[in-house]
């Protein structure tokens, strides 16, 4: 669905491992030498592997989302892509370049222009005002104060904050909090993002209210995201592909879509049972080929159907199905007809997963 | 029996060598004691200088508006009319004099006791070998102190500041390290993650998360101070220590007693204004104490 080799590749995890513990060293020797599993490193060595055997691109201008329960590794992972952790195995490659080479003023430099992090718990200095907060990473950078309180109240203005400026951040509500960690991350300018379940303790429609904005202001700015959370929901509305970890494993990446409609093991499609297909699943994935369509109804002339675009989305496609008198739907792309989406193709297609809700009481 | 004399002969041994071992260092290294004498006293004089040039209303009034700016007024008003009251019972150049000696002492002990407990808070193996030194200090009977300052610096206000900055220095010392070690986690990573050279993280990050802790520990030298410098009455510190000390060897209830309220009078008002000042540090910006 989506084309590696034409969009530009940020960040670059190649088969990533971070093993802690005081024999982490020799632990990672017969990891690399002899292949060791998860759970035979914790026996053998008595050191915990955080993430394990860990590739993953992020591209220019995507959202990614990688998400997974406490103690999958997630937050283990973002903090490998700007060495907060230095990783015991594999690379990481951020805009072409090994951070682990980096040396400790081109780390600087990497973390302070590049990529700027946001935190669950936000990290606001208490004794410092909204606007001085926001401007802290151009502080640290030497900016002048006059520029970078400019380039500071700018950036408070794209989360709606322009007028707590002077404010302390024990004034604030959770939500606003969050907002101003964002507006610091981004009045650096950073291309890459980082976000450390940053919504996890905002209450649920603040916590949506704001997912939106984020997911908007990053396309507005044309940043790179990396999107820590628990939470599939929040993933699926925000990320344009979703990596799923368990036990430090990545176990699955893809967009929405192809998770929910593919999982690639039952734990996969354990999470994904309770997730609403209505605006996921889209046409282009729900359509049977015209040739079988005409074979099984050969009396309905395809032309006389309803059309619609591969992306129209299962809700769209019931509105057009009640609206036509006839059972299917037909799928046009470029004023040729590529497929059909029929009744019983959406009712399976609504179904998966949720055969228990749909039984007769 | 035996046993015992063999260990009679151990203790005696062991005292020779002290004392020939103190002996040896004020005929060895008596112009590095005069040396440490003169300075000690010489910033003794000045803090007790300065503090003896205005008159005592002028300095209860000073108390008074400070007490009202960092306390409150009620404080402010008491600890003014408090101040008074030792110039009334006629100890006035006593109280200043032991002001002088505990402002000097502590001054000393935190120029060591901060700078070291920074560094320390930054090295957790250093901190751990220092621990029982600083046990050992904190749990000696202060008096011992007194003796080899003696010996060493003679009698009179030197060995008193000298006694008074050893243990005056591990709480300022055991509380900003402390402070240093505390940072939180998630302010350290984002000093990380925000590209900070290790200067700025400590400047803009663990210092300032260190203040409260750092106030505290200030607090608590400026009271052991006080502990110390009445001790020291004995070798000659002169101030409410000597007063209360002369008053004790010669009977003089009445006199004890004026002595010791005074005392008590300027550990209160010192100890609220130093807590005063360590809760306006750590609140500043909170929002106005919401």
């Amino acid at each position: 669905m989506t084309t590696v080799s034409s969009s530009e590749v940020l960040i670059d995890c190649q088969s990533v491992w971070k093993v802690f513990g005081d024999n982490a060293p020799a632990a990672i020797k017969a990891i690399s030498e002899r292949g060791l599993t998860k759970t035979a490193v914790l026996q053998e060595f008595n050191c915990v592997v955080g993430v394990s055997e860990a590739s993953l691109q992020v591209r220019r201008g995507e959202i990614f989302c990688i998400m997974g329960l406490s103690g999958s590794g997630k937050s283990t992972l973002i903090r490998l892509l700007n060495r907060l952790i230095m990783p015991s195995l594999g690379k990481v490659i951020v805009k072409g370049r090994d951070i682990a080479t980096l040396n400790a003023a081109e780390l600087r430099q990497m973390r302070a222009r590049h990529i700027g992090m946001v935190f669950q718990s936000v990290a606001l200095l208490p004794h410092r005002t909204v606007l001085e907060n926001a401007a802290f990473g151009l502080e640290v950078q030497g900016i002048p104060a006059a520029e970078r309180n400019r380039t500071a109240e700018r950036a408070l203005a794209k989360v709606g904050l322009s007028d707590w400026l002077k404010r302390y951040p024990g004034e604030l509500s959770g939500g606003m909090q969050q907002r101003v960690g964002l507006a610091r991350a981004i009045a650096s300018d950073p291309e890459i993002i980082l976000m450390d379940e940053p919504f996890s303790a905002l209450d649920p429609l603040i916590r949506r209210q704001l997912q939106d904005e984020f997911r908007q202001l990053t396309k507005d700015l044309g940043k790179s995201a990396v999107f820590i959370t628990h939470d599939l929901d929040e993933a699926i509305r925000i990320g344009d592909r979703i990596a799923i970890m368990k036990d430090g494993l990545i176990i699955q990446v893809g967009t929405a879509e192809e998770i929910i409609l593919r999982p690639a093991d039952p734990y996969v499609a354990q999470f994904v049972a309770g997730i609403s297909r209505l605006h996921l699943v889209k046409a282009h994935s729900v359509m049977i080929p015209v040739a079988e369509f005409q074979r099984t109804s050969p009396n309905i002339d395809i032309l006389s159907l309803l059309r619609t675009n591969p992306e129209a989305d299962i809700d769209e496609l019931i509105t057009l199905t009640m609206m036509s008198d006839r059972d299917a739907v037909a799928v046009v792309d470029d004023d040729a007809i590529v497929g059909i989406v029929t009744t019983r193709g959406l009712l399976r297609s609504v179904s998966d997963g949720h055969t228990a809700e749909l039984a007769p009481a | 029996m035996e046993g015992l004399g063999f260990a009679g002969a151990f203790a005696g041994a062991f005292d020779d060598i002290v004392d020939s071992g103190l002996g040896w260092l004020g005929d060895n290294a008596g112009a590095l004691f005069d040396f440490v004498r003169a300075v000690l006293e010489g910033f003794y004089g000045a803090v007790f200088w300065v503090l003896s040039i205005p008159p005592f209303y002028a300095i209860a009034v000073a108390f008074a508006l400070i007490g009202w700016r960092v306390v409150g007024l009620r404080f402010g008003v008491l600890a003014g009319a408090a101040l008074v009251g030792c110039s009334l019972m006629g100890l006035w150049p006593e109280t200043m004099s032991t002001l002088a000696l505990v402002i000097s002492s502590t001054i000393i002990a935190l120029i060591v006791a901060i700078p070291a407990g920074v560094l320390t808070g930054f090295a957790p193996k250093v901190d751990r070998s220092l621990e029982p030194v600083l046990d050992l200090v904190q749990t000696l009977p202060p008096y011992i102190y007194l003796l080899p300052g003696i010996a060493l610096l003679g009698y009179g206000p030197a060995t008193a500041l000298a006694a008074t900055v050893v243990v005056a220095v591990p709480p300022a010392f055991r509380l900003t390290a402390l402070g240093i070690r505390l940072t939180p986690n998630e302010f350290l990573e984002l000093g990380q993650s925000t590209g900070m050279t290790n200067w700025q993280m400590f400047a803009k990050i663990r210092l300032p998360f260190a203040v409260p802790s750092i106030m505290a520990g200030i607090n608590q030298s400026l009271m052991m101070a006080f502990g110390m410098v009445v001790i020291a009455g004995i070798v000659g510190s002169g101030g409410l220590g000597e007063t209360i000390y002369k008053a004790v060897r010669t009977l003089d209830i009445a006199k004890s007693i004026d002595g010791a309220i005074a005392i008590v009078i300027l550990t209160i008002v010192l100890d609220r204004l130093t807590q005063g000042a360590a809760r306006l540090g750590s609140q500043t910006g909170h929002g106005g104490g919401k």
